[in-house]
């Protein structure tokens, strides 16, 4: 080869050095700095925190497959469901966005860690303390907060919901959020500030680009969102009446949360994007399609996300329904941009149908019923009809199942090499796919016409004659399914630990983005070498010139300044100068002179 | 550095027209007050931006011929490990339980603190590091 990266050629090497023991090894977590153990200290607390809130969400389940109190009674299962709400929001989705942005982005950017290395641990713990602060709510007297996880005023004042559950909450959710701002401001800094020479804005992957964006979306709305909770509880601790009814406090909350509350679906969705949307090229062999319409779309949801609060507040009657009613008919436009680049991708593509992208297709189908749902409940006068109903229930799993866990997944199998160095099993992959993807579609599915039928959400029961039963049966059992669908994956995880290093930079053999130019998985700072950046895809133009030159000339378009496409001044020069210069290693004869 | 100053400034850019619109249809000073704030938190910084990126010449990353060993050198300091994250967290753990337990605990998370603070930012001014 003449393009030598960092190979896994010292694998032997590094089995001779002493192991560890357990204690070094806990300093090693306690004190690492290092981007990439700290990426997969948040993806593995992320995935505990996803356990916990998929048990209460089981339990809730099992309540409501029947009618009567069969499990637990109202008061408990009020805090199920807010709890559920909180942890797969705040302590399972967001993080899991930290645990990929840093596991991930600085390799793809060509970074040797993050800006802030200490900062990004300390984000770290001031989550880990926080989720831990919040959920320790159901160990005191009282119980959890139970007053759904959007905290209405007064139902969340000091007399409504007496207790230290309820301060735990707001306190604890205070803390990971300032975890969340200073992570926000890192990836920011080092997105703008770290990049690889040659790495230009227009050359960086999507979900480097999604990564930053979300990071922008992170500072408009944790702020907020903390003020907020401090005012909250000013209101319980301190006896101060912001969100007193009596001036219009209520109005006032839901405002204050929906204006963090959207852009956070929104927080959870982007960087998901940007996993499948790395995705989708190296398994149809295609550069992606569309490329300066993704950052265009991924900035117009973000922008837009910003001016949608208040259609969670249609039925209060007191916000501007044709303002917010317009502004989010507009978001289906750049995400429709964007269904429409992925679809592009696979067109025409040479498929190869790994795990990964299976689970970015259920993440098509899944995420495209979700917003579909949502164009629906985006008209005041059909969200009239189905608010706080099943119907909004199964419209918002659909969104944000289909996008973080099904990603999440799609992430997880397509990276495990990088992270460990390590192949998942695709079989057992295969399998996880489809027991979560029937699983999920059983438990939601149904829950559409459950909340058409006027079954309303939160509620801990229903009568027999309410008609109910048979629909709620259905998604009860989808959900153990849903639940079961784990332990492949677990037994997945467990199996890989022994299996052969991959011992390669890039074993998928069409990976694009740097992170594929350096061992797996790599060395302290990232890369012992780093190859010229002339596109967006610099290790698939490394490993495959020839590849790349011919992609280059079947699309002379690209080359144009007004092309949806990365910059990619200088690739044709240096794809063509890389196949002449491998076809001479190969066969020194190759021009037919002789030598 | 003008990519970025514009990724940033196109969406003050819309906030600062979605706010005003959103004020004559609604009159409601919370939603507007949010996303003025929010067309201020763009400005500021995509005006940073656009101050340094006026200040500095292309970075190798802005070019794009820039070459690997154009980046050469320095890359910063990257602490190769630390104690304080945990420390200064489990500090303000400590503050933050205290306002929900009890005063005193916030007081003493707050002497704590100024410990834990103190010893992160003096992390590379004593012992070995001092000069």
């Amino acid at each position: 080869m003449a393009y030598a990266t960092a190979t896994f050629d010292d694998a032997t090497d590094r089995t001779v050095t002493r192991e560890k023991t357990l204690g070094q090894k806990v300093v090693v977590v306690l004190t690492t700095t290092d981007h990439k153990v700290i990426g997969n200290m948040y993806l593995v607390t992320s995935f505990a925190f996803f356990i916990i809130g998929g048990i209460l969400a089981l339990l809730i389940r099992a309540e409501l497959a029947q009618p009567g109190t069969q499990l637990v009674d109202d008061e408990t299962y009020n805090q199920l469901f807010t709890m559920h709400g909180t942890i797969m929001l705040l302590m399972f989705a967001t993080p899991l966005f930290f645990g990929f942005g840093n596991a991930i982005m600085p390799l793809q950017i060509g970074a040797p860690d993050v800006a802030f290395p200490r900062l990004n641990m300390f984000s770290y713990w001031l989550y880990l303390f926080g989720s831990t602060i919040v959920v320790s709510g159901f160990f005191v007297p009282g119980g959890a907060a139970s007053f759904g996880w959007f905290a209405y005023a007064p139902l969340s004042d000091a007399v409504n919901s007496p207790g230290l559950g309820g301060d735990l909450w707001v306190m604890g959710l205070w803390m990971s959020g300032l975890g969340t701002i200073l992570g926000g401001v890192n990836f920011i800094t080092t997105i703008f500030t770290m990049r690889a020479p040659g790495m230009t804005m227009f050359r960086m992957p999507i979900f480097v680009w999604n990564t930053l964006v979300t990071s922008m979306l992170v500072l408009i709305a944790f702020p907020i969102f903390a003020a907020a909770l401090l005012s909250l509880e000013a209101d319980r601790r301190l006896g101060a009446h912001v969100f007193d009814a009596a001036n219009g406090g209520p109005i006032l909350w839901q405002h204050l949360f929906w204006f963090f509350g959207h852009p956070e679906v929104y927080i959870i969705a982007l960087p998901f994007f940007g996993i499948i949307t790395e995705i989708l090229p190296v398994f149809s062999r295609k550069p992606i399609f569309g490329y300066v319409g993704l950052v265009a779309a991924t900035l117009m949801i973000a922008a837009l996300s910003v001016a949608v609060w208040a259609h969670h507040m249609f039925v209060t009657g007191s916000v501007d329904l044709a303002f917010f009613s317009f502004m989010t008919f507009l978001i289906a436009v750049p995400t429709g941009v964007k269904f429409f680049n992925w679809i592009g991708t696979l067109w025409g593509g040479s498929l190869s149908f790994d795990t990964p992208l299976i689970f970015a297709l259920g993440f098509l189908t899944t995420f495209l019923f979700g917003g579909l749902t949502g164009v629906i409940l985006a008209s005041p006068t059909l969200d009239f009809q189905l608010s706080d109903s099943y119907f909004v229930v199964a419209h918002f799993h659909y969104v944000v199942f289909g996008t973080v866990v099904f990603a999440m997944f799609a992430g997880f199998y397509f990276w495990w090499p990088k992270l460990t160095g390590r192949m998942l099993d695709e079989k057992l992959g295969k399998i996880h796919f489809w027991l979560l993807f029937i699983g999920f579609h059983l438990t939601f599915l149904v829950q559409h016409w459950l909340g058409v039928e006027g079954m309303p959400r939160r509620y801990a029961d229903y009568s027999p004659t309410d008609g109910f039963t048979t629909l709620n049966e259905i998604s009860s059992i989808g959900a153990f399914l849903l639940g079961a669908s784990t332990l492949p994956f677990f037994y997945n995880v467990w199996k890989s630990r022994k299996s052969p290093l991959v011992g390669l930079d890039d074993p998928w053999g069409w990976g694009r983005s740097l992170e594929w130019a350096t061992s797996s998985p790599p060395p302290r700072h990232n890369f012992t070498s780093l190859p010229r950046i002339r596109s967006e895809s610099p290790a698939f133009d490394l490993h495959h010139p020839e590849i790349a030159a011919l992609e280059l000339a079947h699309n002379p378009g690209e080359n144009s300044k007004f092309a949806d496409a990365p910059d990619v001044s200088g690739k044709n020069g240096q794809a063509n100068g890389r196949a002449q210069a491998e076809s001479y290693d190969a066969d020194p004869d190759i021009d037919g002179k002789g030598h | 550095m003008k990519a970025e100053t514009w990724t940033i400034l196109s969406c003050g850019i819309f906030f600062a027209l979605i706010a005003p619109v959103y004020w004559v249809l609604t009159q409601d000073p919370t939603g507007t007050t949010a996303l003025v704030m929010t067309t201020l938190l763009c400005v500021l910084l995509g005006f940073y931006l656009a101050v340094v990126a006026k200040q500095i010449n292309d970075r190798p990353e802005d070019r794009s011929d820039g070459e690997i060993a154009d980046g050469a050198g320095e890359q910063g300091f990257f602490p190769p490990y630390s104690w304080w994250p945990l420390f200064c967290a489990l500090a303000l753990a400590v503050c933050v339980l205290g306002v929900v337990i009890g005063w005193w605990l916030f007081i003493i998370g707050c002497g704590i603190g100024a410990v834990m603070v103190s010893g992160w930012i003096f992390e590379y001014y004593r012992g070995i590091h001092a000069h």
